[in-house]
């Protein structure tokens, strides 16, 4: 069984080394980071307590919608999903990248107090 | 007076001549101020409008209310007039018009809470309306259309006032007096009782004083009481008795039927003339009795039941020899019984209580005593459950029973015994304050809210540190992965955008420490615009460089 999800794995890893473009590896690379930020302040407050629960919940929804906003860059930019996005350039995915996380930290920084 | 009233005439010739010739006449505020006062109410009916054109064709303003007022009392004062007038001509004439106006002015009578009945020009036009009234119908001898209960309402908003403005109100309402004690018709009936309306052994007689308006007595009147029943139980004790004329006073001796102390309710009627209104009336009536203390027994019981109570009979108003001990393992009880001291019957007054007095300190504690279900007065005396009250200070207490009642005749205040109490010494206080209630209270100082617990400093810097360290990550896993910015182009559009993206960074951190949504809103608005066009060059480059490339 182990062995199985073992070797499933590691076939994965080694489509995705060998068949991801640079720059989608690159984002990739980008949402691990925001993945573990968020991990690391949700373990915080696990631990030591939700004592500024506003810089708690912004902080946190910061890396949950930086997530999401680069994962969204991520589908649009993708040359395999290029019919799905006829009207979608890459810039334009970049653009709309940038412009919502102007207003995610706009409401971030004010939440965060 | 006269005086005015040619001033008037003279001014409304005047100004009527004047009109005629001229549009615009001058007038002194005397003048004007002389006009308006002739308008009120004592003026005539010529008076009034005579000023009351004069000020119209002056053009001066008028209070036109006060005139319909003024006109509506000139009204009532004509009719009554009328009446009065036409009580002294001769029986021939036909006075049967006139007659009807009793009607028809009886008719605008105001009621006020089915109480008063008055008119609301005042009292002296109702009196005179009443005197005028009942003359008039005595001359024809016919009735006046007046109901009974009408007639009572006259008679309280005529006779409510102690004295008068004027001495022609104080001549209507003498007048209205003597027409209702003297008529043929109606004659109200005031009762009242001589004295407090109270009866007991020593005053056994309930004395009533029975008048017409002008407070004669009416002595050939019967008075009769129809029945007499108590107010708690409602139980009718006395029926049909009838009152004894006596030096002008009606009296009944209630005593005879031996009634129980409190209150009863009288329900009086006086016949003896078809004229008399207002004859039935209640009336409460006040029993009082002397009371006697039986059977004071004193006692001294044991907690657990071990020894038997010893009991000591107290008389009034004697005290008790030997005083009585009671500590924190004994009860101090107290039975006794209240009677009638002339029947025996036994009596619960309202006020039942015992007081212990400590005469060194000056403390008294007063309880009630209860009766049970046998009228039996029962107090116990729990030294332990009671400490609060004592404040646990042992001494000698004067124990005194006060007994108190309306209907009681000789309130007892009777200091029984002295008790010696013995409380724990260690639960009394040191000094025996006296209850200070009203001085000044502590001050509450205001508690600002406390700061949160915060997580030691070491601690907070550790986890800083652990949620930046994935950018380490991030920035070792691009260089890994060959991350570059070897396709930068130094056009201006590029280096705008992105002095545009550092700007909008850096405001997002200036928003965090000094400024508020608006500010940022209104820097953000300026900042994004430029970067937006900025960023929208660039890539629109870039994207052409792209479909070249392809």
């Amino acid at each position: 069984m182990s062995n199985s999800v073992f070797s499933v794995i590691s076939r994965f890893v080694e489509e995705y080394r060998s068949s991801t473009p640079n720059k989608l590896k690159m984002i990739d690379a980008y949402l691990l980071y925001i993945l573990l930020t968020g991990v690391f302040q949700f373990l915080y407050c696990v631990l030591v307590g939700t004592f500024p629960f506003n810089s708690f919940l912004s902080g946190f929804i910061s890396c949950v919608g930086s997530f999401i906003l680069a994962v969204c860059l991520r589908i649009q930019i993708n040359p395999q999903n290029k019919r799905d996005f006829q009207t979608v350039s890459p810039e334009r995915a970049f653009a709309d990248f940038l412009f919502a996380h102007t207003i995610l930290h706009l409401v971030v920084v004010n939440f965060v107090g | 007076m006269f005086l005015v009233v040619l001033c008037v005439v003279f001014i409304q010739c005047q100004v009527n001549i004047y009109s005629a010739f001229y549009s615009f006449i001058p007038v002194s505020n005397d003048t004007r101020d002389l006009l308006l006062a002739t308008v009120s109410e004592d003026s005539t009916a010529s008076q009034i409008h005579q000023s009351v054109s004069a000020l119209s064709a002056l053009g001066l303003p008028l209070a036109s209310q006060e005139v319909v007022s003024a006109l509506k009392a000139l009204h009532v004062l004509i009719i009554i007039l009328a009446l009065l007038t036409a009580s002294r001509l001769s029986q021939q004439a036909e006075l049967g018009d006139i007659l009807e106006e009793i009607e028809d002015l009886a008719a605008r009578l105001d009621d006020l809470g089915g109480v008063y009945l008055q008119f609301e020009e005042g009292l002296e036009a109702t009196a005179l309306f009443v005197s005028a009234a009942y003359s008039l119908s005595d001359h024809v001898d016919m009735e006046p259309p007046l109901k009974e209960d009408q007639v009572i309402q006259l008679v309280n908003s005529i006779f409510s006032k102690k004295s008068w403005d004027s001495l022609s109100e104080a001549f209507s309402v003498a007048s209205a007096a003597a027409s209702l004690s003297n008529n043929h018709f109606h004659v109200p009936v005031i009762v009242s009782a001589q004295g407090p309306a109270a009866v007991s052994h020593s005053h056994p007689f309930l004395r009533l004083q029975v008048t017409d308006v002008l407070c004669q007595p009416l002595s050939s009147a019967s008075v009769l009481a129809e029945s007499a029943s108590a107010v708690s139980s409602k139980s009718a004790v006395l029926s049909q008795a009838l009152f004894t004329l006596r030096d002008g006073v009606f009296e009944l001796n209630f005593m005879a039927s031996q009634p129980a102390s409190g209150y009863y309710q009288f329900s009086v009627a006086i016949a003896g003339d078809s004229r008399f209104v207002a004859n039935h009336v209640e009336l409460k009536v006040k029993v009082s009795t002397r009371v006697a203390i039986n059977n004071m027994d004193l006692s001294v019981v044991d907690k657990d039941q071990s020894i038997g109570p010893k009991t000591t009979r107290v008389e009034y108003p004697t005290k008790a020899k030997a005083s009585f001990m009671a500590d924190g393992h004994q009860n101090f009880a107290m039975t006794f019984q209240l009677v009638d001291e002339t029947t025996g019957v036994e009596l619960t007054p309202h006020q039942t209580f015992v007081r212990l007095h400590n005469q060194k300190t000056g403390q008294e504690v007063v309880f009630v005593a209860e009766p049970d279900s046998k009228n039996l007065y029962k107090f116990e005396l729990d030294t332990a459950e009671r400490k609060t009250e004592f404040d646990s200070i042992s001494g000698t207490y004067a124990l005194y029973l006060m007994v108190g009642d309306a209907t009681l005749e000789n309130p007892i205040l009777w200091n029984v015994a002295d008790v010696v109490l013995k409380f724990l010494d260690e639960e009394a206080p040191g000094t025996i304050q006296a209850k200070t209630l009203y001085v000044p209270k502590p001050e509450i100082p205001h508690l600002f809210r406390e700061p949160e617990k915060k997580p030691p400093t070491a601690v907070s810097n550790t986890f800083t540190a652990l949620v930046l360290s994935p950018f380490l990550l991030l920035l070792i896993l691009w260089f890994k992965l060959g991350a570059n910015i070897s396709n930068f182009t130094l056009s201006p559009s590029t280096i705008l955008f992105h002095i545009g993206h550092a700007a909008t960074l850096g405001l997002m951190y200036v928003y965090w420490t000094h400024l508020n949504m608006f500010q940022t809103l209104k820097y953000l608005a300026i900042i994004g615009s430029l970067t937006f066009l900025a960023g929208n060059r660039m890539l629109a480059q870039k994207a052409v460089k792209r479909y070249t490339h392809q």
